[in-house]
C-alpha cells in the first residue's frame, strides 16, 4: 500500500470521512495563497490540493479559471511552488499535499524532475487531468521510481471496462468525479443529467481497495453525508472558493466545518 | 495523411480529460466507419455539391501574373462555397456524421465567425441545435458574423476569459462538450484537437487539393510547382497541401500571422523562426506559442481567423520534416495584398486568405514564368469590410457608419 493510501487508512480510524480542500497557488497572491494553506493546515485539514495554474484549465468551471487567470497575473514558477509547499508540508506532518496542474506546464517543468522535485519536498501525489493513462508511461516510471502517487480520475461516462482497468491502476487515491463537466458551478451545469453516485461507488469499490476521493460540485452537508461509508476523502473545490471569495479565510473555515464536523 | 495512432512524429495525441473519453471513443470510431462507407461518401459528395457548389473554380489570374512577371498565378476558389468560406466542406461532413452518430445538438468554437456561420448553416439544414463559443473580442471584431449565426437560430455565446479571442472561445467549448456529450458533438473547425479531429479535418478539407490535382492537369497540363496557404489552425492548408504529400516536384509554402511584429502578444507565428515551442494543451500536442513556464500566450492577426495559439499537429509535422516551407506576413503586407487583388482580379480576400496572398507575392516575380502557382482563396473578404475600410483608411467609412446609426431605430431596452 502506499503511504498515501496508508495515511488514509490510519486517518479514518478516528475520522468517517476525509477533507481535501482544494487552493489555487498565487491567487490571489502567491503569499496570500500560502498563507491560506497554512490556515486550512492549522485548522487540521487532512489534504490539500493544490492547483498550479494553467492558462487554459479545460476541465474547470468559472470560478477557478477566473482565480488561476488573476494568479498568473504574476509570474509563478513550479519550482519555486514546490519548495513552498516543501516547507508546509515539513510543518504540518499530520496532513498531506498533493499538487494538481495541467500537463504543458508540468511537461514544459520536466515530467521526471517533478517527480524528483515533489519527492524531495513530502509532496505525495500529483493529479494531471488532462494525461490519459494511455499516455503516461514515462511519467508513472518516474513516479514510482520516486515513490509518488499519480491520482488517476474516473467520471460517470468512464466505460465500465475502462473503469475497471482505472480503478485497479488506482494508487494513493482514486479521484472519482461526482458528475459529468467541469467543477464548481458552471454555466453548462444544467446541461448534466444526475448521475447515480452510489451505483457508480459501489461499481467502482468492486475493482479496488485504493481509497476512493469524490469532487466536483459538492458544496452542501447532505453531498458530504451522502458519502459517508461510501468513499474516504471528500474533495471541496469551487465552493471553498467561492466562500473565500465572499468572506476569506474565516468563510472557508467556517464552510469547512460547517460540512465535516 | 494517416496518422500513427493519433499522432504525426511528435505531435497530435489525445490529451483530454477522463470525461471525455467514451465520447473521443464514440467518434473515433464512427469516422473509421463513415470514410469507408460508400452510402456516406456519396452523401457527402451530394451536399457538398448542392448546398456548398463544390467544385469551386481554379481561376487564372493574368493580370496578376503580367504585374509581376514571374510565375503563372491561379487561384483556388474556396471563397466561391456557399458561406464563403472553406470552413464548409468539413462542417458538412462532421455535420452528416453528427447525425450518423444520433445526436441532436452541435458546439462550436470560431473566431472570424466563418466556422460559426457554416456551423449553424448546416445545423439549420440538418435540424440540429446548434451552440457557438465566440471569444468577446472576436465578437466585436466579426459582429456582421454573429448576427446572421443568431438569425439561423444558433446561440452565440460571448467568451470572456483570456484574451477573448478564438483559444479562449476553445476552451469554452470543450467545456461544455464535457457537460453536455452524450448528446452534443463538438464540431471543431479546424485540424485541431484530439485525435481523431485532426486527421478527420484534414480528410474532409482534402477535397480543396484533390480538386486542383484533377484541375491543374486539365488547364494546364501538370501540377502546380508551388502551392500556398495561410496557417491558422491549418484546415485550408491541410486540404490544399496533403493530397500532393507524396508528390515532390511540388512545394508548399504555409503563410502564418506576422501581426504587429515579432514580440511575443504581437502575432501569431507558431512554427516559422522558432517562435512556438513543443507542447501539449486543448487535447493534443503541437507547437504552441507559450512562454518559458509552459502558459500559453496572447496572440494577434488582423485577421481573427488566424489569431490561433496552436496549430494543426499534421502541419506542424510537415514542418517539422521540412515538407513544407513555412513563412509569415505582417499585418499591413496583407492588406496591401487584398487591395491588390481587389483592384487586379475583381475579387475580394478575407483577411485570412489575403496572408497566402502576400506570402505568395512575395515570390512571385522571383519565379520563372514556367512556373505555376496555386494560392488558396480560403474565404471571401465581404466579413471583413469593416477591418479593411478601417486599415486602408477609408474616410467616407466612419460617415456611412454615422449617418446609418443616425436613422437606425434605437428600441428601449427590453422592448
Ligand atoms: C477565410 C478563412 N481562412 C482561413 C482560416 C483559418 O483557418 P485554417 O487555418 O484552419 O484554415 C479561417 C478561420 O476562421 C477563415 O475564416
Amino acid at each position: 500500500m502506499s503511504s498515501l493510501a496508508q495515511f488514509t487508512q490510519q486517518k479514518l480510524q478516528h475520522k468517517s470521512i476525509l477533507a481535501m480542500t482544494h487552493v489555487v497557488y498565487g491567487y490571489p497572491t502567491v503569499d496570500e495563497s500560502l498563507a491560506w494553506m497554512t490556515r486550512l493546515l492549522e485548522e487540521g485539514v487532512d489534504f490539500i490540493e493544490v492547483q498550479f495554474p494553467f492558462s487554459d484549465p479545460v476541465a474547470d468551471g468559472p470560478s477557478i479559471v477566473a482565480a488561476c487567470h488573476q494568479a498568473l497575473g504574476q509570474e509563478l514558477n513550479v519550482d519555486t511552488c514546490l519548495t513552498q509547499l516543501g516547507a508546509l508540508a515539513k510543518n504540518f506532518p499530520e496532513s498531506r499535499i498533493v499538487l494538481m496542474s495541467y500537463l504543458n506546464p508540468m511537461y514544459r517543468f520536466g515530467l521526471k524532475k517533478l517527480a524528483k522535485r515533489a519527492a524531495e519536498e513530502n509532496i505525495c501525489g500529483l493529479i494531471l487531468p488532462d494525461l490519459p493513462i494511455e499516455a503516461a508511461q514515462e511519467y508513472r516510471q518516474a513516479c514510482h521510481d520516486k515513490g509518488i502517487d499519480p491520482i488517476w480520475l474516473v467520471t460517470p461516462a468512464t466505460p465500465k471496462e475502462r473503469l475497471a482497468m482505472l480503478a485497479k491502476q488506482a494508487e494513493g487515491f482514486l479521484y472519482c468525479v461526482a458528475r459529468s463537466g467541469v467543477t464548481g458551478q458552471s454555466c453548462h451545469q444544467n446541461k448534466t443529467p444526475n448521475t447515480e453516485l452510489d451505483s457508480y461507488l459501489a461499481e467502482i469499490k468492486q475493482h479496488t481497495n485504493t481509497p476512493l476521493g469524490v469532487g466536483f460540485g459538492l458544496r452542501n452537508k447532505g453531498q458530504i453525508d451522502a458519502l459517508l461509508g461510501k468513499a474516504e476523502i471528500a474533495i471541496l473545490g469551487s465552493a471553498l472558493l467561492d466562500a473565500y471569495n465572499q468572506g476569506g479565510q474565516d468563510a472557508g473555515i467556517k464552510l469547512i466545518k460547517s460540512l465535516f464536523d | 495523411m494517416q496518422s500513427n495512432n493519433g499522432f504525426y512524429g511528435q505531435f497530435g495525441g489525445s490529451y483530454i480529460p477522463e470525461i471525455l473519453f467514451a465520447s473521443q471513443q464514440q467518434i473515433l470510431r464512427a469516422f473509421e466507419e463513415a470514410k469507408q462507407d460508400p452510402s456516406f461518401l456519396a452523401e457527402l459528395n451530394q451536399q457538398w455539391q448542392e448546398f456548398s457548389g463544390r467544385p469551386t473554380p481554379l481561376t487564372f489570374c493574368a493580370n496578376l501574373t503580367e504585374y509581376f512577371g514571374g510565375a503563372r498565378i491561379y487561384l483556388k476558389r474556396e471563397d466561391l462555397n456557399h458561406s464563403g468560406a472553406h470552413k464548409m466542406n468539413n462542417v458538412i461532413g462532421q455535420g452528416l456524421l453528427v447525425k450518423r452518430m444520433g445526436k441532436k445538438r452541435v458546439i462550436a468554437e470560431t473566431g472570424a465567425g466563418q466556422h460559426g456561420i457554416a456551423t449553424a448553416l448546416v445545423a439549420a439544414r440538418l435540424g440540429l441545435e446548434c451552440t457557438i463559443y465566440m471569444g468577446a473580442k472576436d465578437i466585436e471584431r466579426q459582429y456582421p458574423n454573429v448576427f446572421w449565426m443568431k438569425q439561423l437560430g444558433a446561440e452565440v455565446v460571448p467568451v470572456t476569459t483570456g484574451a477573448q479571442t478564438l483559444r479562449d472561445a476553445l476552451d469554452e467549448a470543450l467545456r461544455d462538450w464535457s457537460s453536455s456529450h452524450e448528446e452534443s458533438h463538438y464540431l471543431i473547425g479546424t485540424s485541431c484537437g484530439c485525435a481523431p479531429f485532426p486527421e478527420m479535418v484534414a480528410f474532409f478539407q482534402s477535397v480543396i487539393g484533390n480538386e486542383v490535382r484533377e484541375q491543374s492537369v486539365a488547364q494546364f497540363g501538370k501540377f502546380p510547382d508551388r502551392l500556398y496557404a495561410c496557417v491558422g489552425g491549418g484546415s485550408n492548408a491541410c486540404g490544399l497541401f496533403l493530397p500532393f504529400v507524396n508528390d515532390k516536384e511540388v512545394a508548399m509554402v504555409g503563410v502564418e500571422a506576422g501581426g504587429k511584429g515579432l514580440a511575443l502578444g504581437e502575432h501569431s507565428i507558431r512554427l516559422s523562426h522558432n517562435l512556438g515551442a513543443p507542447g501539449i494543451a486543448q487535447g493534443f500536442a503541437t507547437m504552441f506559442l507559450q512562454d518559458d513556464h509552459g502558459q500559453l500566450q496572447e496572440t494577434h492577426s488582423i485577421a481573427a481567423g488566424l489569431d490561433y495559439v496552436g496549430v494543426s499537429p499534421i502541419i506542424a509535422h510537415l514542418a517539422e520534416t521540412k515538407r513544407i516551407e513555412m513563412t509569415y506576413a505582417m499585418d499591413q503586407d496583407v492588406v496591401n495584398a487584398c487591395t491588390l487583388l481587389l483592384k487586379k482580379e475583381g475579387i475580394i480576400p478575407a483577411l485570412e486568405s489575403s496572408h497566402a496572398l502576400a506570402g505568395a507575392f512575395k515570390d512571385a516575380a522571383k519565379l520563372g514564368k514556367d512556373q505555376h502557382i496555386v494560392i488558396n482563396l480560403s474565404g471571401r473578404g465581404d466579413k471583413d469590410i469593416f477591418n479593411v475600410a478601417k486599415a486602408v483608411e477609408d474616410d467616407t467609412f466612419p460617415a456611412f457608419l454615422q449617418s446609418y446609426l443616425a436613422s437606425y431605430p434605437i428600441r428601449e431596452q427590453g422592448e
